[in-house]
């Protein structure tokens, strides 16, 4: 199955050999602007906008921006987003580029009838990026979701080549990589743990999101500094017409959401919280309990976030972007002499200015911070411990695009981080100095990565992207630097099939420490030093699109591999926790990974969705772990499956439907057991032998989830009700799997041993309730 | 603290899977296994030489003890090779049961090597080496109380700055052939040098009776604890990565050291 590596090189200079052979027709200018809403001024990502007549155009990004090339004459430019009205209008094409803005109406509501154009699809059919999904906060809120709560993050796992870290995980393993060599971006500022809930949940509030788009390979010249895919999400721009409250009450939380105009036409914000309440239950319990000789208080447990974005318009030029997100989860538990808080979260702050030079030039300029730290503090009468890790960057950073002329689109940036990290900070006290014991370690370090790309049409069939980023780390007096070139092709070998090809090299000089397969709040992150490299890798990709059933089906085949170097894992029985020789603990390896991803969507009709299958392998290989022998990837899966179908029965109820499935994960057991008494013979006890890494499968995972959402009639504004069946048909799928003792029943002398499955979640069902006015 | 996290998730998902009955039996079905010898010995100065030869079982396999008869077992001391013989029989005080033993008795002074080989008629070969470490006595026992008279017990001791160090704290109540109340094994990563106070919660009442020991042991004693104690917490939590096995001994599995410890009984008042 491996690919040798002169392939793509191959394939792009085949593609360079047949441009000027095939069918000529001169670009003469580029199209470009950015698609809104027309109620609330928001950006709209994935809307196309083109010509259907010459089945060109684009689809927009995630701040809703498109640019393609047009031939000279007059033509009917179209823009079509699910749920907004369709928009026509005459055009004129000279010689010189031209900037178009459009502002689509909201269709009604959601719900409504919505008259999609075919030709959609064969725009993004003919849009050169590869490999990325993009996901609105409008699709995801019509889909089943775990506890009735929408999740973006969660909604990716249904698109190929994107697997979930377990049942109910929010975790994202892309092609094989880890949930920590994602770069998570929300409004250009990096999210170090976007997880809630050991991973059940991710950070993103689903009303103050407005889109996510998610990189899996292809990855543009701008983003770097992790290995496997960019999530880059978008924050809702506030109304500049009006006031409005948007909320939600759901089963284990509610949202709240207000924004507006500050002065008419040129300032709007955006504020939207989240909060848990199981607590309020929990304490109400146990007040109750309260004195019962029998009842163990149940520790309070919750999370909120916060969102915030304020945007100005200084003049016809500049715009000034203000975002903020500031979350936290806590658990405290405590009795007569015990006390224990634990709190985690993240926060960032970014400030961005937009310049627009003219027509074919603009800049934005940003500065931001983040930030993500645990805490852990726990008092035993005259005895407290404190245990605090976090990470804080400052982040400054500057793109600029520039459209050179018809056919060459120019961006070059640059950005420099200001890391500090505080790995393992103990403090832990008594009564007087003997008990005092501290540990940790601090660093401070630097980021840099400058880049510079061309989106080249070579002719109307063949459009390249080429690019390359330089980017650099430093720390304790050692600098790596790293080249990391980027190349994308899109060549129309026909009308309705395009040929796609990808290459891609990254590199990443922060690390996660975790051991778990669960984004557990106590992994930090630790930075590359002089024995501690950065991570490398290379991918590529070629691609094939389709269109089929006269442009109603879209069916997408990519094929991927990936090398991975300087990977990390941890020593067995690694102390991760409290380590001032943290670094003794990493081992140091390679991965692999390669697959096909299969995706047939239809987007317009009554019934809409998509199919995915990814046949994927996934590898790693260290000195020191399973006899320095390959094993799979604990998520390596063979076979992975979605189905996701949205059916308009009527203006005011839509269904909704997603099948998963995926065969079970690798898993680690025990082949073997001794009997080990110890020093003292009543300590006995069975050991469990284990040999060779993930050798197990789980069961396979497969789930049906099914949802309704019913449109109400309120006498003001705009409600609903979203009914959620999670895992309907209540299979017990595997969450893991132990080794149990069974023994005499008179006495604990063990007779056998069996296997036992744990199920985690089995039928959830769960409404919501949504309102905006 | 970090299993008190741990546990309080666990008994969530535990109580979850119970009350919408999440478990089930299923069926495993695991490579071929070749048994291999395990071997567990501690020497004690002025005990006699005892140890246990059993051997590792298919996880699956019927419980049983597996002994291993024809396994012959030599310890060497300063040159000498000393048979221990093949008796299997049961220290009913310690509630032990030993497979191999010899009459003589162990007088090793700190820094005395000593070498343990342990062979089958099947090939099975199992070497290893212990070396006799310094004692490291108690400096002063202490106990607190809290307002509802309940006592948290403190044991200091002096940890040498010149070497790096493990310890095996425990603590019984009435009588060490019982099932110890705490226990703690640690290293002086933090605490080189200093004098070290270990203690716990607030879990004794007035006229319990303590018997505290604190052992000087090897560090590879101390990563076979380690490894035995993650491998078996491993079984049944998923987010555990799984570790093998850190045996001192070469060719088998298990543990060949010497037990050099301080002990004191007290009576809290």
């Amino acid at each position: 199955m491996r690919l040798p590596s002169y392939l793509p090189s191959l394939f792009l200079l085949m593609l360079l050999f047949l441009g000027p052979v095939t069918r000529a027709q001169v670009v003469k200018a580029t199209i470009k602007g950015q698609v809104q809403t027309a109620s609330d001024g928001q950006p709209l990502p994935g809307a196309t906008v083109g010509v259907p007549q010459l089945g060109i155009g684009d689809i927009t990004d995630g701040k809703g921006f498109y640019s393609f090339g047009l031939p000279a004459g007059d033509y009917t430019l179209q823009v079509t987003f699910i749920g907004y009205e369709t928009i026509s209008r005459q055009i004129t094409v000279n010689s010189s580029s031209q900037t178009i803005n459009f502002s689509l109406q909201d269709a009604g509501n959601v719900l409504q009838e919505v008259v999609v154009e075919a030709n959609t699809l064969r725009q993004k059919l003919n849009t050169p990026r590869m490999s990325v999904e993009l996901l609105t906060s409008t699709e995801a809120k019509l889909l089943p979701a775990l506890f009735g709560e929408v999740d973006l993050i969660k909604t990716l796992q249904l698109k190929p080549g994107v697997q979930s870290g377990g049942e109910g995980a929010s975790g994202l393993y892309v092609r094989g990589g880890g949930p920590d060599q994602n770069l998570v971006l929300l409004d250009d500022a990096v999210i170090y743990n976007p997880a809630h809930l050991f991973g059940f949940f991710s950070v993103f509030n689903p009303d103050a999101v407005r889109s996510v788009e998610l990189y899996k390979g292809g990855f543009p010249a701008q983003f770097g500094g992790r290995l496997s895919s960019v999530v880059d999400v978008e924050l809702n721009k506030g109304n500049p017409e009006k006031f409005t409250a948007t909320g939600g009450l759901g089963l284990i939380s509610s949202r709240l959401t207000l924004e507006g105009p500050m002065a008419k036409d040129k300032a709007s914000f955006i504020l939207s919280g989240r909060r848990t309440y199981s607590d309020v239950f929990t304490r109400l319990l146990n007040k109750a309990n309260e004195g019962s000789a029998d009842y163990s208080p149940i520790p309070d447990y919750y999370f909120y976030d916060l969102n915030g974005k304020f945007n100005y318009q200084l003049s016809s030029k500049d715009e000034l972007t203000f975002s903020s997100y500031f979350g936290r989860d806590f658990f405290n538990f405590s009795d007569n002499n015990f006390k224990v808080g634990f709190d985690w979260g993240n926060s960032m702050a970014s400030l961005r200015w937009r310049h627009r030079f003219n027509a074919g030039a603009f800049v934005t300029t940003s500065v931001s911070t983040s930030n993500y730290q645990y805490t852990i503090a726990n008092q035993i009468e005259e005895f407290s411990l404190r245990l605090r890790s976090d990470i804080q960057d400052f982040t400054l950073k500057t793109d600029f695009n520039l459209t050179l002329n018809d056919r060459h689109h120019l961006k070059v940036g640059a950005m420099a981080t200001s890391h500090s990290f505080t790995i393992g900070r103990l403090n832990f006290g008594g009564g007087d100095d003997r008990f005092s014991v501290s540990a940790g370690n601090s660093f401070r370090a630097t980021e840099f990565g400058t880049y510079i790309s061309d989106d080249f049409e070579v002719n109307s069939l063949l459009t390249l992207n080429y690019g390359l980023r330089f980017s650099g780390f430093s720390n304790k007096g050692k600098n790596y630097f790293g080249l990391e070139p980027r190349a994308s092709a899109k060549y129309n070998l026909t009308e309705t099939l395009v040929l796609k090809a990808s290459f891609a090299s990254m590199m990443q000089y922060i690390h996660l420490v975790a051991n778990s397969g669960a984004s557990l709040p106590t992994d930090v992150w630790y930075p590359s030093s002089p024995n501690v490299k950065p991570q490398r890798s290379q991918q590529v990709a070629v691609g094939a699109s389709k269109l089929l059933g006269k442009g109603k089906y879209l069916l997408t085949n990519e094929v991927y591999y990936k090398w991975m170097h300087n990977q990390l894992d941890f020593r067995d029985g690694a102390n991760l926790f409290v380590n001032d020789s943290l670094e003794n603990e990493f081992l140091f390896g390679k991965g692999e990974s390669y697959g096909n991803e299969l995706y047939l969507e239809k987007i317009t009709g009554k019934t809409t969705g998509w199919i995915g299958y990814t046949l994927s392998w996934t590898y790693r290989q260290f000195e020191g772990i399973n006899d320095s022998r390959k094993f799979p990837n604990r998520y390596d899966r063979r076979h992975d499956i979605s189905v996701v179908l949205l059916h308009r029965l009527n203006k005011r109820i839509s269904l909704t439907g997603a099948f998963v499935y995926g065969t079970g994960n690798a898993y680690s057991l025990p082949v073997a057991r001794f009997a080990m008494q110890d020093v003292e013979g009543r300590s006995a006890s069975i050991i469990p032998i284990y040999s060779e890494r993930n050798s197990f499968r789980l069961a396979a995972y497969h789930r049906l989830d099914l949802g309704m959402v019913l449109k109400l009639r309120p006498r003001r504004g705009e409600s609903d009700l979203t009914f959620s069946v999670y895992n309907a048909y209540n299979r017990r799928n595997p969450y893991f799997v132990y080794f149990d003792q069974v023994n005499e029943e008179d006495d604990k002398t063990p007779v056998a041993f069996k296997a036992k499955q744990v199920s985690l979640f089995p039928v959830i069902p769960s409404v919501t309730y949504n309102f905006k006015f | 603290m970090k299993q008190r996290l741990f546990f309080s998730y666990m008994l969530l998902l535990a109580l979850l899977a119970t009350a919408c009955d999440l478990q089930k039996d299923i069926e495993v079905e695991l490579p071929p296994y070749e048994p291999e010898l395990v071997v567990e010995g501690y020497l004690e100065y002025g005990k006699p030489y005892r140890i246990t030869v059993l051997e590792s079982s298919s996880y699956f396999d019927k419980p049983e003890v597996p002994l291993v008869p024809d396994a012959k077992a030599y310890i060497t001391f300063r040159g000498r090779r000393i048979e221990l013989h093949y008796q299997p029989h049961a220290d009913q005080v310690h509630n032990k049961y030993y497979t191999h033993r010899s009459d003589e008795v162990m007088r090793g002074r700190p820094g005395d090597v000593y070498t343990l080989e342990v062979s089958d008629d099947r090939g099975r070969k199992v070497t290893a080496v212990t070396t006799i470490l310094p004692h490291v006595p108690i400096d002063t026992i202490e106990w607190r109380f809290n307002t509802r008279e309940e006592a948290l017990l403190l044991t200091s001791f002096q940890d040498d700055p010149d070497r790096a160090n493990y310890y095996r704290y425990v603590v019984h109540r009435d009588s060490v052939e019982r099932a110890s109340a705490r226990e703690i094994v640690t290293d002086d990563g933090l605490t080189n040098g200093q004098l070290v106070t270990l203690g716990g919660g607030y879990n004794y009442a007035k006229n319990d009776t303590l018997i505290i020991s604190l052992y000087h042991i090897e560090e590879k004693y101390h990563d076979f604890l380690r490894s035995t104690s993650d491998a078996k917490s491993s079984n049944g939590n998923p987010f555990a990565q799984p570790s093998r096995i850190k045996s001192t001994v070469e060719g088998g599995i298990g543990v060949f050291t010497n037990l050099v410890y301080d002990r004191k009984m007290i009576i809290i008042k």
